[in-house]
């Protein structure tokens, strides 16, 4: 056994620091190796040592945690084709419809409903920079202002903690080019500079100088030079880097990192090709099964992701991403007792949250077991916190309004509206109920709330225009329909209304 | 004459010269694309009604533009977009990359097609002194090295054997046609030659930067016809329905006119109200057949097809306009039948006699030249001269006239190529019996310069002096020929005050007895002296520069009939300078990349920079608005200053690898058939490899 002291009574200290970063606990690996380092300050192993220790400390997946900033949602155009025909864009097929589906709503931040919440997919409604800046910016839906933000945020903490003696490599006084030559030292060094300082500069020029060291014959310094490219936005050098790693040694890495390249340039077919030949080399790889899952998501194509989805759940039966989203495609195709099994699947799986159990308090609703949807939703609440909870009283506003418990709505949905005050559905579907107890000019007022806060939900923008047309305000009838089709063009009730308030128009 | 368009249109864009294309992305429809300022694509589909217009970002200058069918497994046309260093194939209809590849040569041209026996189509590249091939997998199967920068590209059966060749014309006003990667011809034009373009029938147009236009048959040129405007695009088309094409011409003026291929007679013209940007051909108004579609700078776009030409109204009024010409110059002759009788005509027996040679230097001319001295056999006068000659003169034509006391029985002209090339000189002499006379008479007469005028013969002094070079700085090769023929050559390529004639006699030259033969001769450009001698069976050409080394190896060997020919070449000089940008362009490269990261890095301040701003601005909050925008014009000034230092890098790495193709072709024209395309793919490893020595080697022995 270990003793408490940090270097174990007669163990080699270095051994001790070894086994510490082996078990992660980084933080005593990281005092030994200092101590060691005051003895002897050219170790090289302990150097490298505490580098790896102070990486791996804050490094986490930067695949999966990939966004896009404002800067570049507004500024960048990244995307080749500024108008590319439906089905073969990530931007345009928000709205582009797949037959047989419901068009699905849209979470807060304004992006379809998916079984899972994940960075980078957030909606891409806004064109001006204004509107971008305007959109509320929540908790929840905030952007970073660039996507180089979004990382020193997550990755880069240790870059702002202060530390004692100065930091632990001054990197602008390193000579990269001599730490370049020596193998077992640059490797580490690289991860340190790109993850723990944040410094994607030198981070690159360090891998510049070691690729030409070893002769461009190293496929890990290419896919991070690529890395470093992607991450200052030399998306088409990125790309070079990534292929050529590819060429000559396939890694799942480095095809994930190049579909991300594709879906940057808003080429998600090219995206599906590169993860298609990627699944040559690596049949069944689920993580690239998952990227197809995702992309084709994006594209709406629901049935291709979900057929995607299902083939990971035959490798990978604990998927919760796969789970979810199949379940949620059966709750939109209106079968709620198939989604119920997936929900179940997961709480199997140890699954416990609010989000969780709001669904299965839904899907028991809708499959007519109504036993347990209340208490379904009762664990909801008592695990939700802030805004989750406001979702979840707006839901169970849905319940009641299918007892018939209007009062019951009225009340979850104000209580939802008390725990977040942006959550436009819950404003405009309070709008239709005060519509129904004839308190019209209310429930107007709700519904420019909704509308002035989600301009990608067409359901406001709809209640308003029918409302301003029964009360004969045509004028405002006629712009108010015009912005929810901009948001959801093939919603048959806003075109039927358009038309006719068209040909009045033209009767006049 | 003038034709009426069948539609005409408006992109309202603004259209960026000979960078338009059609292309059809969906295998049925054509979609007129052009490249826009603000470097983006615009692609015009007319068949689609509310989205006609759709944009293409490509955030670099487009150099070149090209639409074309790369897959041979889908019918759906493939855009190729050029830009300075890099090259998209783009497939529209999917919005995806099929391939995109740094090009660090640059995209001057591009164009798609079979090229020879190779198994798939490709797209083919110009830039500067290589030419690329493409496939649709990105793998570039096919590259080789040419003289110049590439300026125009075309692909077609130059020679009637069913299989494509290219035609290449480039910056040093040669027309060059590639059989698969040999050069099978080389034509010589006056201008760097900006435009080609492709008949069915084995013909070929080229335009030149001067504004000649003309039609190669095969390897001979049908006609040609100079304009004061510039044209800018060539098209071949067949207008007027008799099943030949016609040549279509874009003009800087915003004419466009269609000639017969075979004799250049003019048989449409419209005028646009901007200079052309491009013509192209393809169906657009949904007719079935396909229309000549114009261009212009301002976005404007006429169509035109058969029934453009109005025949009647127009053969009417050319009729008179040819009658009137007609009459014109029976006048002007009838005027001069009139003219006082008494004025004094030249002998009967007058000739012109001319005499070329060369000259170290004179009064009229600083340094070495060739002389043609032009005179008569009795007492007349030569009042004036007019020379013409290919790619000597600015404007091809050199007039002299002395002053009226400085008129005399002979005249001398000055005359300095500027390439070894054999050249005819078309020479009209105005003859009169006083210098004061109004009528003269005109001596038409054509001489032949020689390929190597340019060289005087040095005297065995210098040829004892310069024999160091034989040594030094040389090609040699085995040469199985009698001595007589090589004097023949000689004679016929140098200019030479007498025969010379090593064979019977050892009088000049060096000297030196029995199968030796020698000859030195100094260059009138630079004064750098030229040895050659044959001795056993083996020929040493010492000179220091490589090119002219390439030149007489090709001309000897034209001469002699050789079809393969392996050569040892020693060029310090050029190695050292081959050393020296290889390690130039290792290093311009890296510093391109650590500069292309930093302005990326100021470029992502600059973004959060402007959102801040921006932000600052909606909240009201104007003292952060004023430091963000103060703390982004800091970061602006810096990237313009970054930019420059970049642009000046870009320059030298690109003059660099200029450098190196032209070395490795001039390496490549020391050698004769199946050598020469060889030493072009070694020396390719070589540079992928980065192995210096080896190229050393290759470019030394001819092999590996």
């Amino acid at each position: 056994m270990l003793q408490e002291s940090l270097t174990g009574g007669n163990l080699d200290p270095l051994y001790c620091a070894l086994s510490h970063y082996r078990r992660r606990n980084f933080e005593k690996c990281r005092i030994i190796c200092s101590e060691l380092l005051d003895k002897n300050p050219y170790d090289q192993v302990i150097w490298a040592l505490k580098m790896k220790s102070m990486t791996a400390e804050v490094m986490v997946d930067d695949i999966e945690a990939e966004e896009e900033g404002i800067a570049e949602l507004v500024l960048d155009n990244d995307t080749l084709a500024q108008a590319p025909r439906p089905g073969t864009s990530l931007r345009t097929s928000a709205t582009a419809q797949t037959p047989g589906q419901a068009f699905r709503p849209r979470g807060q931040s304004g992006r379809p409903i998916s079984g899972v919440t994940r960075p980078g997919t957030q909606s891409t409604a806004a064109t001006s920079l204004e509107q971008a800046l305007k959109t509320p910016r929540t908790a929840r839906s905030a952007r970073p202002v660039t996507s180089q933000a979004a990382r020193t945020v997550r990755l880069g903490t240790a870059s702002m903690l202060s530390q004692p003696d100065g930091p632990f490599i001054q990197v602008a006084r390193l000579n990269l080019a001599n730490y370049a030559t020596k193998d077992n030292i640059s490797k580490p060094l690289f991860q340190y500079i790109y993850y723990h300082e944040n410094d994607i500069s030198n981070a690159m020029d360090l891998a510049v100088e070691a690729t030409k060291a070893c002769q461009f014959k190293d496929w890990w310094w290419k896919v991070q030079l690529g890395k470093c490219y992607f991450s200052l936005g030399l998306t088409r050098d990125a790309e070079q880097q990534f292929r050529s790693a590819l060429k000559q040694n396939p890694t799942i890495e480095a095809l994930l990192r190049l579909t991300r390249v594709y879906v940057r340039l808003d080429q998600p077919l090219s995206a599906l090709d590169v993860c298609r030949a990627g699944l040559d080399t690596f049949p069944g790889e689920v993580t690239l099964m998952t990227e197809m899952a995702r992309i084709l998501e994006g594209l709406n194509n629901i049935p291709a992701s979900v057929k995607y989805y299902k083939e990971i759940l035959q490798k990978d039966a604990t998927n919760i991403e796969a789970i979810a989203c199949i379940g949620v495609n059966h709750f939109y195709s209106d079968q709620p007792e198939v989604a119920l099994r997936f929900y179940r699947r997961l709480l199997q799986m140890g699954l416990y949250s609010a989000e969780l159990f709001n669904n299965l308090g839904l899907c028991c609703f809708f499959a007519q077991q109504y036993d347990m949807t209340l208490s379904c939703f009762e664990r909801a609440l008592s695990l939700a916190v802030d805004e989750n909870a406001a979702d979840v009283w707006y839901n169970i506003s849905h319940i009641a309004i299918g007892i018939g418990d209007l009062r019951l709505a009225t009340q979850c949905l104000q209580l939802s509206i008390s725990v977040d005050r942006n959550h436009a559905p819950a404003y405009n579907n309070l709008g239709v109920l005060e519509h129904n107890r004839g308190n019209t000019l209310q429930a107007r007022g709700y519904f420019q709330a909704a509308a002035s806060l989600a301009p990608y939900l067409y359901e406001p923008h709809y209640n308003q225009a029918t409302l301003s047309s029964t009360a004969g305000d045509l004028q405002t009838s006629y712009v108010v329909v015009q912005k929810g089709l901009k948001a959801y063009p093939a919603h048959s009730g806003s075109q039927a209304l358009l038309k006719e308030l068209e040909k009045h128009f033209s009767n006049l | 004459m003038m034709a009426i368009p069948v539609f005409t249109l408006h992109l309202n864009y603004q259209v960026l010269p000979g960078r338009i294309t059609i292309g059809k992305y969906d295998g049925s429809h054509c979609c007129l694309t052009a490249a826009t300022t603000g470097d983006k694509v615009l692609i015009h589909s007319p068949h689609k009604r509310d989205k006609e217009f759709s944009l293409l970002n490509i955030n670099q200058n487009i150099t070149a533009l090209c639409a074309g069918r790369l897959n041979p497994e889908e019918e759906k046309d493939i855009l190729i977009v050029g830009t300075k260093g890099s090259l998209l194939a783009y497939h529209v209809e999917n919005n995806s990359d099929i391939f995109y590849r740094q090009v660090p040569d640059g995209v001057n041209a591009i164009t798609i097609g079979r090229l020879g026996l190779l198994e798939n189509p490709l797209a083919l590249v110009g830039g500067n002194c290589s030419i690329q091939g493409f496939d649709a997998k990105g793998n570039d199967p096919f590259w080789t090295v040419t003289g110049d920068n590439v300026r125009s590209l075309a692909l077609l059966d130059v020679d009637g054997d069913g299989e494509n060749e290219l035609v290449v014309g480039s910056d040093d006003f040669e027309l060059r046609i590639f059989k698969e990667d040999a050069i099978m011809a080389e034509l010589t034009e006056t201008e760097a030659i900006t435009a080609l373009a492709a008949f069915r029938n084995n013909r070929f147009a080229y335009a030149l930067a001067n504004g000649t236009v003309g039609v190669y048959d095969k390897l001979h040129r049908s006609w040609r016809v100079k304009s004061k405007n510039g044209t800018e695009c060539l098209a071949c088309f067949d207008l007027d329905g008799d099943g030949v094409e016609e040549l279509v011409t874009g003009w800087s003026s915003g004419k466009v006119d269609a000639r017969s291929s075979r004799t250049g007679e003019v048989l449409f013209r419209d005028v646009l109200s901007q200079p052309i940007a491009g013509l192209v051909c393809g169906d657009y108004s949904k007719a079935g057949t396909s229309q000549l579609i114009a261009c212009s700078y301002s976005g404007e776009v006429r169509g035109y097809d058969s029934s453009s030409i109005n025949k009647d109204e127009s053969l009417q009024m050319e009729t008179v306009r040819d009658l009137f010409a007609k009459k014109q110059a029976l006048l002007l002759e009838l005027k001069n039948y009139t003219s006082d009788p008494s004025s004094i005509g030249i002998p009967a027996n007058t000739r012109l006699l001319t005499e070329i040679s060369t000259c170290q230097s004179s009064n009229q001319h600083k340094g070495g030249h060739i002389v043609l001295a032009l005179s008569t056999n009795n007492l007349t006068v030569i009042r004036a001269v007019t020379v013409f000659a290919e790619g000597i003169f600015n404007g091809e034509t050199f007039v002299v006239h002395p002053r009226l006391n400085e008129v005399s029985t002979s005249l001398t002209v000055p005359l300095v190529p500027p390439k070894d090339n054999p050249l005819d000189i078309h020479i009209r002499a105005f003859v009169g019996a006083i210098p004061t006379t109004e009528q003269l008479h005109v001596f038409e007469l054509t001489r032949q310069l020689p390929r190597f005028s340019m060289y005087m013969l040095s005297g065995p002094a210098s040829a004892k002096t310069n024999s160091t070079l034989l040594q030094t700085s040389f090609v040699s090769f085995r040469l199985s020929e009698r001595v007589q023929r090589i004097d023949m050559w000689v004679n016929q390529n140098f200019l030479l005050p007498h025969e010379y004639n090593m064979a019977s006699s050892t009088v000049n030259g060096g000297g030196g007895g029995g199968a030796e033969w020698s000859i030195c001769v100094t260059s009138l450009r630079d004064n750098a002296p030229l040895l050659m001698m044959y001795d056993a069976g083996k020929l040493t050409v010492g000179t220091e520069n490589m090119s002219l080394a390439a030149d007489i190896v090709q001309s000897l060997a034209s001469y002699l009939n050789i079809t393969q020919l392996q050569t040892y070449a020693e060029f310090p000089k050029a190695f050292d300078q081959l050393k020296d940008c290889l390690n130039r362009v290792a290093e311009l490269q890296q510093n391109a990349t650590k500069m292309a990261a930093s302005v990326a890095d100021s470029s992502n301040l600059i973004r959060s920079l402007v959102v801040q701003a921006e932000d600052a601005r909606l909240l009201q909050c104007l003292k952060d608005m004023r430091e963000f925008y103060t703390e982004l014009y800091q970061v602006n000034e810096e990237m313009i200053n970054t930019h420059t230092v970049r642009r000046n890098n870009h320059e030298q790495l690109l003059e660099a690898l200029r450098q190196i193709n032209l070395i490795i072709q001039q390496a490549a024209r020391l050698r004769v058939g199946k050598p020469k395309s060889d030493i072009v793919n070694f020396s390719r490893t070589a540079i992928a490899n980065n192995n210096i020595n080896a190229l050393i080697k290759i470019i030394k022995t001819g092999e590996v």
